[in-house]
């Protein structure tokens, strides 16, 4: 058990170390989610009042955290893959949702850096200041994001285990969790039926809770939510990898370049 | 002769060896679906903003998304060809140049049309927006010149690809530029003056005004002023890009710049 | 028992071609493979490239499911107790890849540690021990993009050895090294089965399995067509002679006609500086050095010379007759 605990955190912290030295790509998971901010900036102010503007930067906030993981997740067993290390990890004794989850958790850290540009450049560009009530809660709203949220890379990486393009497949799951997770669009706002989508979504809940702890409410329960879902990702993630990792072996994908 | 058989028979071969990982699972979800979801993305945040109509959007968007195809096409079309190291044999060729880049912008543009013009049909499809029949064809027209234009930058972004590494964060970054600047989905009213002097020179943005119009019922002369100066900037982003590809080649001739960058 | 055992091991892959209309294909990698190692052993699978080595390997790692046939490592079987095989084996391939490059060597070896297994205590002495065994003591802080391809493939050596497996799997370790680092990686190789270890070692040269294996597997298009020391293997064709032609450009068809000479059991040509020379195997006791010089009518002739065959003449004409 404490074997398991110390490789999570081991890969977590190894896997930052690259990730952090690695200028360009930082550089656009940053700027990326600014694009959208800022035109959710412009916007919001054209249309509403100063309570909006704040809503919207906290929402824009989290949808960097979000993109980071979901275009590594799939991207992710790609570089692996150029690495040459693909192998050696899937050869390894270790099971292999040791080795995946903090790499994703990782990337989902990375993603705290967007949060804070985000709020930076709300504030600095368009003067929406940042009021928190509860800035404990805050805090670990913001940890419960991150974490459910790399859980939730977690998922789609092992889904894509078996797939050669599956960076493709990842970059298309960044818009619609944009959109259904009530970012900058209040869930009130999206049809019935994709409701129930995006409960089922801990970015949703996440979202909720950086909010309610900012503007006051009650973040409690949407974190406990939040990584409660967090919780069944990686469960599932393991269940389904074990299947995937074998069909992979029966498919000799593992080294495909 | 061999001119033209560079320019269609080369750029079609060379299309097809380079986007070799272009395999349907890859082409739908980038540019098929990903502008649905990029029309339904700003379609609500209007809503939820309470700022544009839904038309306003999904024409903006559709349009606006057409620079992946072109710029990332183009930009790959050539930096590729130094990734798979076949860059230094295709410059030695003795094939004028001219029909050569040519050649490969034209599928590429094709591309770009033909993406910007599915994401229009299937946004009205979505939401409804009651496109007149009489604009049709006009905005077809309007398609292929807003296409033209983004490759012509394309151009630009894929001699500068062959310097910089990481044409792939270059591209991005000014797809996001396009999404501000060309009054996709911020109203060109709500961009202070200096933004709105940049928008003037840039791709995509007198395009997308002009179909626009059209969706409202304007007719093609209307616009035709409009066509002109996004078909003009165009031409001059492509004939910058094409003096850069010239020069880097001279360059690299000079300074042995191009298999290294 | 063995301690790596292969029955009629069979891989088969299927791939795709053409575009619109897209056609299966299925190529047979590895066609029935059987050895077995024993405790202790250095065995050496020797193939040309595409040979199925690198697919055997990854069968006997884990790696890849086989289509059919069984093998087993220590006992556990390589599909059923994937998991058991993995602790007692280690992993090496040759070329530059395989390491996290924006890591330290350092960091590289303790994720892996950590991988493998390594109990908490004894991670850092075994990593300080294996720096000094592959002698990249001292530049281990260093980022890996900085290392030179010799070091990299050391620190790739000393990643797989981090558990002390008993077990180590080899696969064309000394590729791309330049000699004096391919030398001095071989001697870490050959020291690995006097402290114990069994070794599987796949190349495809011939010198470097002469060298260091007690016993040769020769695999050529999926199968093994000899199997024996190096001694058995040389004796195969001992008992022959070798012809080597010197000729300024063979003309078109030579070979053939040469092949077909009565006696003749294989032929070759290799090029050498300015020359290419016509290596011809015959029985010992038939003298047909006048007819292969028929068969070079009016091309220019240098050195003929008669020799002994080595392991290398044995595995081309092990390697030729399957063709």
């Amino acid at each position: 058990m404490r074997a398991a605990v110390r490789l999570l955190a081991l890969g977590w912290l190894f896997h930052l170390k690259m990730l952090s030295r690695s200028a360009f790509d930082g550089l656009l998971g940053v700027t990326w989610p600014l694009f959208f901010a800022t035109i959710a900036f412009f916007l919001f102010r054209a249309g509403g009042g100063e309570q909006t503007l704040l809503y919207a930067s906290l929402g824009a906030a989290v949808m960097g955290i979000w993109s980071m993981t979901s275009t590594s997740a799939g991207s992710a067993l790609q570089r692996e893959r150029w690495h040459g290390t693909l192998e050696l990890l899937v050869a390894a004794p270790a099971n292999f949702a040791l080795i995946l989850l903090p790499l994703t958790i990782a990337m989902s850290t990375i993603g705290a850096y967007c949060l804070v540009a985000t709020l930076l450049w709300g504030r600095v560009l368009f003067g929406i200041e940042l009021q928190v009530e509860q800035p404990l809660l805050f805090a670990v709203s913001i940890v419960a994001a991150v974490v459910s949220i790399g859980a939730l890379g977690f998922l789609l990486a092992v889904s894509f285990v078996r797939y050669r393009f599956a960076w493709a497949l990842g970059n298309l799951f960044e818009y619609p969790v944009w959109l259904i997770c009530g970012f900058l669009v209040p869930l009130s706002l999206l049809p019935g039926w994709v409701r129930p989508i995006s409960w089922a979504l801990a970015p949703t809940w996440g979202v909720r809770a950086i909010r309610e702890s900012a503007l006051g409410g009650s973040p409690l329960p949407d974190v406990l939510l939040c990584l409660g879902l967090g919780t069944a990702y990686v469960l599932l993630g393991v269940l389904v990898l074990e299947r995937v990792l074998r069909a992979a072996r029966a498919r000799a994908v593992l080294s495909l370049t | 002769m061999t001119s033209l058989r560079v320019f269609f028979i080369g750029g079609l071969t060379s299309y097809r060896a380079l986007f070799y990982w272009l395999t349907p699972w890859v082409y739908v979800p980038s540019l098929l679906v990903a502008p649905i979801f990029q029309i339904l993305l700003f379609v609500y945040i209007g809503r939820s903003a309470g700022v544009g109509s839904d038309k306003f959007y999904v024409i903006g968007n559709a349009l606006q998304y057409a620079a992946i195809p072109c710029i990332f096409a183009m930009g790959f079309a050539i930096s590729g060809e130094r990734f798979q190291k076949t860059l230094g044999y295709i410059l030695v060729s003795p094939a004028r140049r001219l029909p050569l880049f040519l050649g490969r912008a034209l599928p590429v543009m094709l591309n770009g049309a033909f993406v910007a013009a599915f994401s229009l049909v299937v946004g009205d499809l979505l939401l409804g927006i009651d496109l007149p029949a009489s604009a049709l064809a006009p905005l077809a027209l309007v398609v292929l010149v807003c296409a033209f234009s983004c490759t012509g930058l394309g151009l630009i972004t894929a001699a500068l690809g062959l310097r910089v590494r990481e044409t792939a964060v270059l591209a991005n970054i000014i797809f996001g530029l396009l999404l501000i600047f060309t009054g996709a989905n911020v109203p060109l009213g709500e961009l202070p003056g200096w933004m709105r002097a940049i928008s003037e020179v840039i791709p995509l943005t007198h395009g997308i005004e002009a179909a626009r119009e059209l969706a409202d019922g304007a007719a093609l002369r209307d616009v035709a002023g409009l066509l002109g100066t996004e078909a003009f900037v165009g031409l001059g982003y492509g004939v910058v890009g094409y003096g850069l590809l010239r020069f880097m080649e001279w360059q690299s001739r000079l300074y042995a710049t191009l298999e290294t960058a | 028992m063995a301690v790596i055992e292969a029955h009629d091991l069979r891989r088969t892959y299927k791939t795709s071609t053409g575009t619109i209309r897209r056609r299966s294909l299925e190529v047979e990698a590895v066609r029935g493979v059987d050895f077995a190692v024993e405790k202790g052993e250095l065995f050496g699978l020797l193939g040309p490239n595409g040979a199925g080595k690198t697919t055997t390997i990854k069968m006997l790692i884990t790696l890849l499911i086989p289509t059919s046939g069984t093998a087993s490592v220590l006992g556990y079987d390589v599909v059923k107790d994937a998991r058991a095989v993995r602790k007692l084996i280690g992993y090496v391939f040759g070329g530059e890849r395989g390491v996290y490059e924006r890591l330290s060597g350092y960091d590289n070896l303790r994720y892996f540690a950590e991988l493998y297994g390594v109990p908490g205590k004894r991670i850092r002495p075994r990593i300080e021990e294996l720096l000094e065994l592959v002698g990249l003591k001292g530049r281990e802080k260093e980022r890996v993009e900085g290392y030179s391809r010799g070091m990299k493939q050391r620190l790739h050596v000393a990643r797989g050895l981090l558990h002390d497996p008993p077990v180590v799997f080899l696969d064309e370790p000394t590729i791309g090294l330049d000699p004096v680092g391919a030398r001095e990686l071989r001697a870490t190789i050959a020291s690995l089965t006097e402290a114990g270890k069994t070794v599987l070692l796949t190349t495809h040269y011939m010198f470097e399995a002469d060298a260091l294996c007690d016993r040769i597997a020769v695999i050529a298009k999926g199968e093994i067509v000899a199997q024996g020391t190096p001694a058995d293997l040389k004796a195969g064709v001992a008992e022959g002679a070798v012809v080597e032609v010197e000729v300024f450009g063979i003309p078109d068809g030579t070979v053939e006609r040469v092949r077909e000479l009565d006696g003749v059991r294989a032929v070759g040509v290799e090029e050498r500086d300015q020359a290419q020379v016509l290596v011809v195997q015959t029985p010992a006791d038939v003298e047909l050095t006048h007819a292969i010089l028929g068969q070079l009518d009016g091309a220019s002739v240098g050195r003929v010379s008669r020799r002994e065959p080595t392991l290398e003449d044995a595995y081309v004409a092990l390697v030729g007759e399957s063709e």
